[in-house]
């Protein structure tokens, strides 16, 4: 059986002053129709590049190994058009900063029905469709939204806009990266419940990209926790506090202010997060291990059961 | 008090009121939380303390009159890449202001920057060394540092662990609780984030469009809010089991 999104040994190298260095060291993993997984880590562990890989979006000069197949087929063997449509009907991408994404100088209307206008809807029946789906996530008074600009929404509105047009083109998997990262708390749980809701009603499958594991957990079936350009760790989001095995996921849960009674000190990882060019050749996380051995520092510990490290060996 | 504001006004370009009416104080060696969202003016707050703005009416009243206002409060900002000069060593911005705020000689001074950087867990080796030559977490240990140089009373910390990845975060948030416990320095905490106030903060406020909704001891506000936008805020807090549910529309 073929899975509907699958990153297999998935390796991105870019070019730096040394020569190529791996940015993505080998990503594996394989998401259901429907299913929504999360991506977490810390900046530089390569979980945006992940999920750009599905839509061809790397950094110039890059060279990718292995492949990200979409529903069986390589994106890297598509040609301009299939890029086209792959990411115009089959994938919706929403971006941290909704500013960045929406034209400044177009109306809200014109944003919303951009895609289904190119796919030959008329400009009536696509602003009807925009229009309900607007009302749907909750946005009042969607007539004078429509002609509106994003300078006169607040972040938290053009957020809920740029969902929007993701759902608009109906797409079998939508990716968010840092969706709420720049919205106030109150907001970001009023996008994130939308989100979740909408997805869940059209069945869509869903790659949640965020530095917070609860977030991600809230709104995701499985959880991939990303360290330095690999997975170390997969399961399933209701066990997360439970039974995470790998060291770095274990101390990322206890590094939050949360995790402890206040006054207490929280346990700290030595060092700073690392990326894939960073990283050691053995294990990715040996250099910060509070459990290192060594066999971590030569030998990559594959990815099995759910966890890639040594200790965890069944 | 080291810090007592009282009735604190601010209004800029005439119509547009950031703060409206705020009172708080903080005691000698407390730690005190402004949380709120954005455009709550919680920051504006930090800056009329600093003195960085002037307010419109109020009054705030720092430390012992007659102390030069740096030697009593200092302030550490959300980003170090943009608040460290990028041309000058991390020893040579603690000595200029050393030699600035204090009567200290060259060897006093330097033994000074011995202890600072000890005191953020930072070493010698990092002393002749450039801003871009560190982390995003050695940076902030830095302006910490930076701000206790002239031993102040207070420390407002704008956001200062926001921008910092979740592992870098502990470590600060546990520097900034030893560095109150080793020298007694009070804190002003600006965040949005509840969780970091519960960790190193006695007292909160919390700001919405300008005006104090609530405020009290940490355990009190956040362990059992009466207000409804406390509620509000404290329900939205993403955690083990936490279900995200739609509050409605709202512009």
């Amino acid at each position: 059986m073929t899975a509907f999104l699958e990153f297999d040994h998935l390796r991105v190298d870019v070019p730096t002053p040394m020569g190529p260095r791996p940015v993505l060291r080998s990503v594996n993993l394989a998401i259901a129709a429907g299913e929504a997984v999360g991506l977490v880590g810390e900046s530089g562990s390569g979980k945006s590049l992940t999920a750009r890989s599905v839509l061809g979006l790397l950094p110039g000069g890059a060279t990718i190994a292995g492949a990200v197949r979409f529903r069986g087929t390589d994106i890297g063997t598509l040609d301009a058009a299939g890029l086209r449509r792959l990411r115009s009907r089959e994938v919706a991408m929403v971006f941290q900063d909704p500013r960045a994404t929406v034209n400044p100088v177009r109306t809200i209307g014109d944003f919303l029905t951009e895609v289904l206008r190119e796919r030959g809807m008329s400009r009536s029946a696509a602003l009807a469709l925009a229009g309900g789906i607007l009302a749907d996530i909750g946005v009042d008074d969607v007539p004078r939204r429509l002609k509106q600009r994003p300078y006169e929404l607040s972040g938290g509105l053009l957020q809920r806009v740029v969902i929007a047009a993701a759902l608009a083109g109906e797409p079998a998997l939508i990716l968010a990266d840092e969706p709420t990262t720049a919205l106030d708390v109150t907001t970001q749980e009023e996008v994130v419940a939308i989100l979740d809701e909408q997805r869940r009603q059209r069945g869509t499958a869903l790659l949640f990209i965020s530095h917070d594991l609860e977030l991600a957990t809230a709104v995701c079936d499985r959880i991939a926790v990303m360290y330095a350009g690999e997975i170390v760790e997969i399961l399933p989001a209701k066990s997360l506090h439970e039974e995470a095995r790998h060291p770095y996921t274990k101390a990322l849960l206890r590094a939050r202010p949360g995790s402890v009674p206040p006054g207490e000190r929280l346990q700290i990882v030595p060092g700073t997060p690392q990326s894939g060019i960073e990283a050691p050749p053995g294990c990715v996380f040996a250099d910060r291990c509070p459990v290192v051995e060594a066999d971590c520092r030569t030998t990559v510990p594959l990815l099995v059961g759910g966890v890639a490290c040594h200790l965890e060996v069944p | 008090m080291i810090l007592e504001v009282t009735d604190l006004r601010k209004v800029f370009r005439g119509d547009f009121v950031a703060v409206d009416g705020v009172s708080f104080a903080v005691p000698v060696g407390g730690s005190l939380a402004i949380v709120g969202e954005s455009g709550s003016g919680k920051t504006t707050c930090a800056r009329l303390v600093a003195g960085l703005e002037r307010a419109t009416s109020g009054t705030i009243r720092l430390g012992d009159d007659g102390t030069p206002r740096a030697r009593v409060v200092q302030m550490v900002f959300q980003d170090p890449y943009q608040s460290l000069d990028r041309r000058q060593t991390v020893a040579a911005c603690l000595d200029e202001v050393l030699a600035f705020h204090t009567g200290l000689d060259r060897a006093e001074r330097r033994r000074r920057i011995g202890e600072l950087l000890e005191l953020v867990g930072l070493d010698q080796r990092h002393a002749g060394v450039l801003p871009r030559q560190l982390s995003g977490g050695q940076r902030q240990r830095v302006a910490i540092a930076r701000a206790l140089a002239p031993s102040p009373r207070l420390l407002i910390l704008d956001e200062a662990v926001a921008a910092l990845d979740v592992s870098i975060q502990a470590q600060i948030l546990n520097l900034l609780v030893d560095a109150r416990a080793a020298t007694g320095v009070g804190y002003l905490f600006v965040t949005h984030d509840l969780s970091v106030v519960r960790h190193v903060c006695d007292d909160v406020v919390v700001m919405r469009r300008g005006r104090i909704v609530e405020s009290g001891s940490v355990e009190q506000v956040l362990g059992a809010p009466s207000a409804d936008y406390t509620k509000k805020l404290v329900g939205s807090i993403p955690r083990p089991g936490w279900v995200p549910v739609r509050g409605g529309t709202r512009g």
